[in-house]
């Protein structure tokens, strides 16, 4: 049956004052992006991440505005497994309410992008939002229109209903009303749509836009990458703050509890090891190292942790695309000539795990620039801004094509997927990957390795278009060679001119010749033989 | 097609050579029957591959061939063009036609229209030139051994010839004596001439029509007994294999008289020895034991044992300078060995010492009598000619 998320209550308050800026909500435009991205992330989440195919629904329309503001509705709905009542109020409600505070690689971080864009929606447009959601299981449909009190950091419920569901309806359908510039933001979230559906292919997508024209990508396949599973932190990767977090959450009784309870990758002995190793009693309680004011032991253990030699991390709770999807994905918005993905076997830095995946597209309707396009994505979130920055711009960037026999400009498409528990972004705008010495290293290998099959799939298709010129040539040159040779082979005794057609025996004979002595794979010639080949290219020779 | 007035020379020729060029041609069937690759094995036109077989006293081919495999997409079209070639002159040959080279061009001249790999339409000539369906009927003449003269394949005719001499051309006798002012050309198919009877000693040969007139009407040939033939600049084909035929079935010497200069002596050379870029047909063509009479060096400047035949101020009128092409030209002949005996080389070092020529009117301009009744019969009186 359905799988709720695990709910779980923060004490972090007063949020959004710092988070306007870096939650991406700096203008109108980037706030409409912002807020489309955050509605759409949470229902690819509640959806592929529960082993849901997803239907999503995008629709922006124009709010009149009584004054010069430019404002716009929007609404996101999908097939999702819904909100529980309950919890509704403070998931849309409440800063820094998350279900995702958990060591578990989802889109989102933190669960405080939907509620910028509540904020952002109220502060721009005195507006509430409204939530319809049913679960799963649940025999009811729920209503609620809601709003942040600002100073207390509490959802308020301004309006709220409930239906019996009529059918087997579960999902979520936010709206909410906010500043915004279409016009500025159009190219950058048509971008985004389309991102989406390269990386989901198996998700159906429709977009309305103000000026209602509808962009519908269609699921193309059915087939999804695993759910991932969620975890517990390994010891490498944490910091101070999410030290605190499980030092107060616990319900360990004792460090060695505590340290086997709360991380990966710990066992007993470990643990009674490590806590030796730093001084601290195997039965002292937890709670009591929350008392040390200013930090100093906390940041103590943090940096005992890292140097300490634990089990590695386990990546079994990541969850890539697969090549197949990559190259479904591709072949869906390109239609290439050649595409090939690689997925590598995990790998960790800091002590996070980490997948990357790569795709590479040739030809087809990609069009040809100086420099390959680069699709970027983190967790399976496109990244659209600060390309330049990304540690896989940078790694694309020292590629050398004319190795490959490439010369540029030419159609090429570079898919660089990066799956981790912790994304190393360059910035709080989460638009770059810095460049993690462990992760570039991974991405210029899958990336080398693909320019190589590209590369001999190239030289394949030059020999075999050689092969083809070659069998022109012959082809347009059979009939006339065939009727020559004809009238030679006719005696001075016997002598008589040559009637149409007289030289189909030699004619034949070439075909077959031809064939045996030029191999030309069903590449090109498609399904049909190379003597049917020649033979067509002959039925079409006229010689006048 | 038709049947009247072809002879059984004529009939016999024609057989022989469909014969031979069907003989060639059918081991390509063979191949192609039994799915092996076809080729067509020519042996080289090139310099390189033309040797002067002294012997023999002529040009001839070396060993060197060249395959033309059809699967070789280079040279597919040659392929395909040899054939077609090979095609038209064998029936021309059954149906007892007279192609010129020309005609050859046009019969086989045919626009293949095709598709490409990317289903455009495109066209392309079986040949384009004249230079290339030449140059197959060349290919199928040194693959055959058989001369374009012997597949019936006619071309202008630039040779003259008059004579005390009767011969059979086709179903008729010609007195090669009672052509008034005029003189008989020379056929495209000398071979099919039959010689009747002979009253001459020697055949003279010179370069310049004009010359071959004058000495026509002064009766030179009469008086002389000799058969007076003009090749009327570079000679052709027919009146090589003429020449040719002269000496060798009536034993008759042949004296070549030409300017005194490298395209003088270098037309000498090709009755003698055959032309460096047609080799293949010296076999049949040259005559290598034509001498070259005149007019030599010596004739202008003397020599230790030989007075001028032009003294000292005719010589300043009569001679011309040089031209930088005609000195290129004549340091070219020097290497080559049928110009390298002693006498040649004599001539050449003058005439590059010297640096001036003599046309052979200069000659006729101190007195055709002078030409005809003096230098020439004593030339041949005294030998001085070269070999």
């Amino acid at each position: 049956m359905s799988r709720l998320e695990n709910f779980r209550e923060m004490s972090v308050a007063e949020f959004f004052a710092k988070y306007r800026e870096v939650a991406g909500f700096s203008n109108p435009a980037r706030a409409l992006y912002q807020t489309i991205r955050e509605l759409v992330e949470n229902s690819l989440d509640a959806t592929d991440g529960h082993g849901i195919l997803p239907e999503i629904r995008i629709f922006i329309e124009k709010v009149n505005s009584s004054n010069e503001k430019s404002l716009c509705r929007v609404t996101v709905e999908d097939n999702g497994i819904g909100v529980p009542p309950t919890v509704m109020p403070e998931a849309f409600g409440k800063v820094l309410f998350s279900s995702k505070y958990v060591i578990r690689q989802t889109r989102g971080m933190y669960g405080i992008g939907v509620k910028a864009a509540v904020l952002y929606g109220q502060v721009t447009t005195g507006s509430y939002v409204e939530v319809i959601s049913s679960t799963k299981g649940s025999s009811y449909i729920y209503m609620k229109r809601l709003y942040i009190d600002m100073k207390r950091n509490e959802p308020v419920i301004v309006e709220e209903a409930q239906w019996r569901k009529p059918g087997l309806w579960h999902g979520t359908r936010v709206s909410l009303a906010i500043e915004c510039d279409w016009p500025r933001a159009k190219s950058r979230v048509l971008e985004y749509v389309k991102r989406t559906a390269i990386i989901a292919p198996y998700a159906d997508i429709i977009l309305q836009t103000p000026e209602e024209e509808i962009i519908y990508f269609p699921r193309t396949t059915r087939k999804m990458p695993k759910p991932p599973r969620e975890s517990k932190p390994h010891p490498h990767g944490i910091d101070v703050e999410t030290l605190k977090q499980m030092l107060t959450n616990t319900k360990a009784k004792t460090m060695l509890e505590f340290m086997e309870a709360e991380f990966q990758s710990v066992g007993k002995i470990t643990a009674l090891k490590f806590l030796e190793t730093i001084g601290l009693k195997h039965n002292m309680r937890p709670k009591k190292l929350l008392k040390d004011s200013n930090g100093a032991i906390l940041a103590r253990i943090v940096d005992s942790m890292r140097l300490f030699k634990f089990k590695p991390p386990r990546s079994d709770y990541l969850s890539p695309l697969g090549k197949e999807l990559i190259k479904i994905g591709l072949t869906r918005m390109y239609s290439p000539e050649w595409v090939d993905a690689i997925t590598r076997p995990a790998r960790v830095y800091q002590g996070h795990p980490f997948i990357v995946e790569v795709g590479l597209a040739y030809g087809g309707s990609i069009p040809s620039l100086e420099e390959p396009i680069l699709l970027r994505y983190a967790n399976k979130i496109p990244l659209i801004y600060e390309e330049r920055e990304d540690v896989s711009y940078k790694v694309l960037k020292d590629i050398n094509w004319k190795n490959y026999e490439i010369n540029m400009p030419a159609p090429i498409v570079v898919l660089v997927h990066v799956a981790s528990t912790k994304i190393p972004y360059r910035g709080v705008g989460k638009e770059s990957i810095s460049d993690v010495p462990e992760l570039e290293q991974e991405i210029r290998a899958c990336i080398l390795e693909l320019a190589r099959r590209l590369r001999r799939y190239l030289s394949y298709k030059e020999r075999e278009a050689e092969a083809m010129r070659k069998v022109v040539v012959l082809a347009k040159y059979i009939p006339e060679i065939s009727r020559s040779l004809k009238i030679i082979s006719k005696s001075p005794d016997e002598w008589k001119p040559l009637e149409p057609n007289e030289e189909k025996d030699i004619v034949d004979a070439l075909i077959k010749l031809i064939a045996n002595y030029i191999e030309v794979s069903k590449l090109i010639t498609g399904k049909s033989s190379v003597e049917d080949m020649i033979r067509d290219i002959i039925s079409e020779v006229k010689i006048s | 097609m038709t049947h009247v007035n072809i002879d059984k020379v004529d009939v016999d020729a024609r057989r022989r050579a469909a014969n031979i060029m069907r003989e060639s041609i059918l081991p390509i069937l063979r191949d192609i029957s039994k799915l092996k690759p076809p080729k067509l094995v020519i042996p080289k036109r090139t310099l390189s591959n033309t040797i002067f077989d002294p012997e023999k006293g002529i040009l001839v081919l070396g060993e060197e061939v060249l395959e033309r495999n059809l699967l070789d997409i280079g040279e597919t079209r040659r392929f395909m063009q040899t054939l077609l070639m090979a095609s038209i002159i064998y029936q021309a040959l059954i149906e007892n036609e007279y192609p010129t080279i020309r005609d050859l061009y046009y019969r086989g001249k045919h626009t293949i229209i095709y598709k490409d790999l990317t289903r455009r339409h495109k066209e392309e000539n079986t040949w384009d030139e004249q230079s290339e369906s030449d140059s197959a009927l060349r290919d199928l003449e040194v693959m055959t051994g058989l001369l374009r003269e012997e597949m019936l394949i006619l071309s202008k005719e630039k040779g003259k010839v008059v004579g005390d001499m009767r011969i059979k051309s086709g179903p008729d006798v010609i007195d090669l004596s009672k052509l008034g002012h005029g003189a008989y050309a020379i056929e495209s198919t000398p071979d099919l001439i039959e010689f009747l009877d002979v009253n001459a000693e020697f055949v003279l040969v010179v370069e310049k029509d004009a010359v071959f007139q004058q000495l026509h009407r002064i009766g030179f040939w009469k008086q002389y007994k000799c058969i007076l033939i003009t090749g009327a600049g570079q000679p052709d084909r027919a009146t090589r294999r003429f020449v040719r035929r002269l000496n060798e079935e009536l034993n008759l010497p042949v004296y070549i008289l030409t300017d005194s200069d490298p395209y003088g002596w270098n037309i000498y050379s090709v009755f003698k020895v055959g032309s460096i870029t047609l080799s293949y047909e010296s076999e049949r063509l040259a005559t290598p034991k034509a001498k070259f009479l005149g007019v030599s060096m010596t004739d202008i400047f003397g020599d230790k044992n030989k007075k001028p035949y032009i003294s000292e101020s005719e010589r300043k009128n009569f001679i011309i300078k040089a031209k930088e092409r005609d000195i290129k030209r004549a340091k070219e002949l020097m290497n080559y060995s049928w110009f390298q005996t002693e006498k040649w080389r004599r001539e050449l070092q003058l005439f590059l010492e010297k640096k001036v020529k003599l046309e052979i009117e200069a000659l006729t301009g101190k007195g055709l009598k002078f030409l005809a009744h003096q230098y020439i019969p004593e030339k041949i009186q005294t030998k001085d000619w070269i070999d």
